[in-house]
């Protein structure tokens, strides 16, 4: 085994080893730890954030390689050929790639205070009215496609 | 059927509880976990939380408006284009049956 081809196959499985860190990462979003956040007291009242999380990855590696003879003019070289007059042609390579995507979103607060326990829903008016605005669109657009081929 | 198990997996967590006067707080949330051979997606929310307070213990759902909000519309515009799909067809059988 050439030193190149050993090379490549100490980098890949660091690699390995590197995603197997990053996939312990990930996992560690599906703990409560990642979704409520630490309370914070203020006077009488502790107050708790909720949040939605969600996170994603996927990573690739390939290594190959190959080794061939050619002879220093390019030619094909036969076997009887004594070794000294072959050019070696060798190759290794290796490579990896990967992405990923996390998200958050608060979805609620709670807090504890003299009173009791409260828990108040955080709505997210940007993304309502963006849905709202899409329904009625989409509405209008079946609508008039509809009032369009009863007329035709 | 395991390995689909180890694969895809939905589970429901305690988290650690937090104590203010007498009352005890334990948040819990909600995990899917999804695995493939290079890489995976998670995707935690929550759910609810127990509170204790001496003999009693009660459970507060957190519920998610936006996302409530947001699948109603979906709803909405499904049964919409449902109920325009339909009204569709009977006129044109009715426009043919004339």
């Amino acid at each position: 085994m050439s030193d190149e081809f050993k090379e490549v196959v100490v980098t890949a499985v660091k690699n390995q080893e590197q995603a197997a860190e990053l996939m312990g990462k990930l996992l560690a979003v599906a703990q409560p730890g990642a979704v409520y956040s630490e309370p914070v007291t203020v006077g009488e009242h502790t107050v708790i954030t909720a949040s939605e999380v969600s996170a994603s990855m996927g990573f690739g590696f390939g290594i190959g390689g190959g080794t061939g003879t050619e002879s220093a003019e390019g030619e094909a070289v036969s076997e009887d050929k004594p070794q000294g007059e072959k050019g070696e042609a060798r190759g290794f390579g290796g490579g990896g790639g990967g992405g990923g995507a996390s998200m958050g979103r608060p979805v609620a607060v709670i807090s504890i205070g003299p009173e009791g326990v409260r828990v108040d829903p955080v709505v997210d008016a940007t993304k309502i009215a963006l849905a709202v605005f899409t329904t009625a669109g989409a509405m209008l657009i079946m609508l008039g496609k509809m009032l369009k081929a009863s007329r035709g | 059927m395991a390995r689909f198990k180890e694969m895809l997996r939905w589970r429901t967590i305690s988290g650690d509880k937090v104590t203010v006067g007498d009352v005890t707080v334990t948040p819990q949330s909600r995990a899917l976990i999804i695995r493939w051979p290079r890489g995976g997606l998670v995707w935690n929310r929550p759910v609810g939380i127990l509170v204790e307070r001496g003999e009693q213990t009660e459970r507060i759902p957190i519920v998610d408006v936006t996302r409530m909000a947001q699948l109603g519309l979906l709803g909405l515009s499904l049964v919409f284009s449902m109920v325009i799909f339909v009204l569709s067809i009977r006129r044109r059988r009715d426009r043919n049956e004339r």
